[in-house]
């Protein structure tokens, strides 16, 4: 099945703006639960580390844990909820043949991929 | 260890016991709730709700009203609204994001310039952040808070720290109600084989308040249940 895929764009607001954020990957996420569809978020890996300020690293970090509750919930339905960290230099075209790649029934499931290698030598988040 | 401390959640379970433990090591602790609680209790209360602005601006006052810059903030307050994702409501998200994480951020942003140099954010996350059945929303407002936590670490390096704490089950209110048979699972998946004391949660928070090298960093409390 077509996946569902949340890209968190970098939000330069405050509060309301990463609330809204959240709140949208919540009923992106349900409605796919609910199809059994795969759900993959698309994240900056910045983010992760909390590098491009605190609105955008708290949907990022939140995403990734709520990947992982997700994917811990939908695993015996055997749908898979992956998370993707990219750079500002990633392809495109990388990330779309990613998201299949973890879309896949057989597939991995509450992974972060990351796609760019500044997360080298850091944090594991 | 002296000055002034302001924790939220401080009316009862973890945040109560990390206030009485910052007093007994000397600190004046500034108890922040929206519940009854605070009375018992002999810290400086502030009985507000704290998603709204107008308590953000009353804790505010009560730290300048004291005369000096307070030397840390503990962002403990927090609720849960469980259910598996597929049955979730939007306000249950909505409550749980604004309490456990927008709380935690407006404070931060209100208090953050206020610190005296050298002082400390402790944020309370929990160990639901690596993922925890049917708290898609509670997982994801904890997960969120350890990204506040790296987003500050750096914001506010090298004047504050800014540290998490992730505690799994701990024998609170909270957790005493869940059902006995229930409660016996989760703590036989515990290879500590027991569940956490508040007090032991409070005395790492006292230990990160201490003068140190560590920031950016999520300590999990909980028996090595995020290992089996």
């Amino acid at each position: 099945m077509d996946p569902a895929v949340f890209r968190a764009a970098r939000v330069v607001g405050d509060w309301s703006g990463a609330k809204q954020a959240l709140m949208e990957a919540f009923a992106v996420s349900q409605r796919a639960a609910r199809e059994a569809r795969p759900i993959v978020y698309v994240v900056h890996g910045d983010d992760l580390l909390g590098r491009r300020g605190a609105p955008s690293a708290m949907v990022a970090t939140g995403l990734l844990s709520a990947a992982r509750t997700a994917a811990i919930e939908l695993t015996r339905q055997g749908t898979p909820v992956n998370v993707i960290a990219v750079g500002d230099e990633t392809d495109s075209v990388v990330v779309e043949r990613w998201i299949g790649h973890l879309s896949a029934a057989d597939g991995p499931t509450g992974q972060l991929v990351r796609l760019d290698p500044s997360h080298l030598g850091k944090a594991l988040p | 260890m002296s000055g002034t401390v302001v924790v939220t959640g401080a009316a009862r379970g973890i945040g109560r016991a990390i206030g009485e433990r910052l007093q007994d090591a000397g600190f004046t602790v500034v108890g922040v709730d929206v519940g009854d609680g605070l009375a018992e209790t002999s810290f400086e209360p502030v009985q507000v709700d704290i998603t709204d602005p107008a308590g953000i601006e009353a804790v505010v006052d009560t730290v300048v009203g004291l005369g000096e810059p307070p030397v840390a903030l503990v962002n403990n307050a927090g609720i849960t609204r469980d259910a598996r994702l597929v049955n979730l409501t939007e306000a249950d998200v909505a409550a749980v994001l604004e309490v456990n994480l927008g709380a935690a951020f407006h404070l931060s942003e209100a208090l953050a310039g206020r610190l005296a140099d050298g002082g400390s954010i402790v944020n309370l996350a929990s160990r639901a952040y690596l993922g925890n059945f049917g708290q898609f929303n509670y997982s994801m407002s904890k997960g969120g808070v350890v990204g506040l936590t790296r987003a500050l670490a750096l914001q506010l390096a090298p004047s504050v720290r800014v540290n998490a704490i992730a505690p799994g089950l701990i024998a609170t209110e909270m957790s005493l109600a869940i059902p006995e048979e229930i409660r016996k699972k989760m703590v036989d998946n515990i290879p500590l084989g027991r569940m956490g004391e508040p007090s032991e949660v409070a005395d790492l928070v006292a230990w990160l308040l201490e003068p140190g090298y560590i920031t950016g960093h999520v300590f999990v409390i909980g028996g090595g249940r995020s290992l089996a």
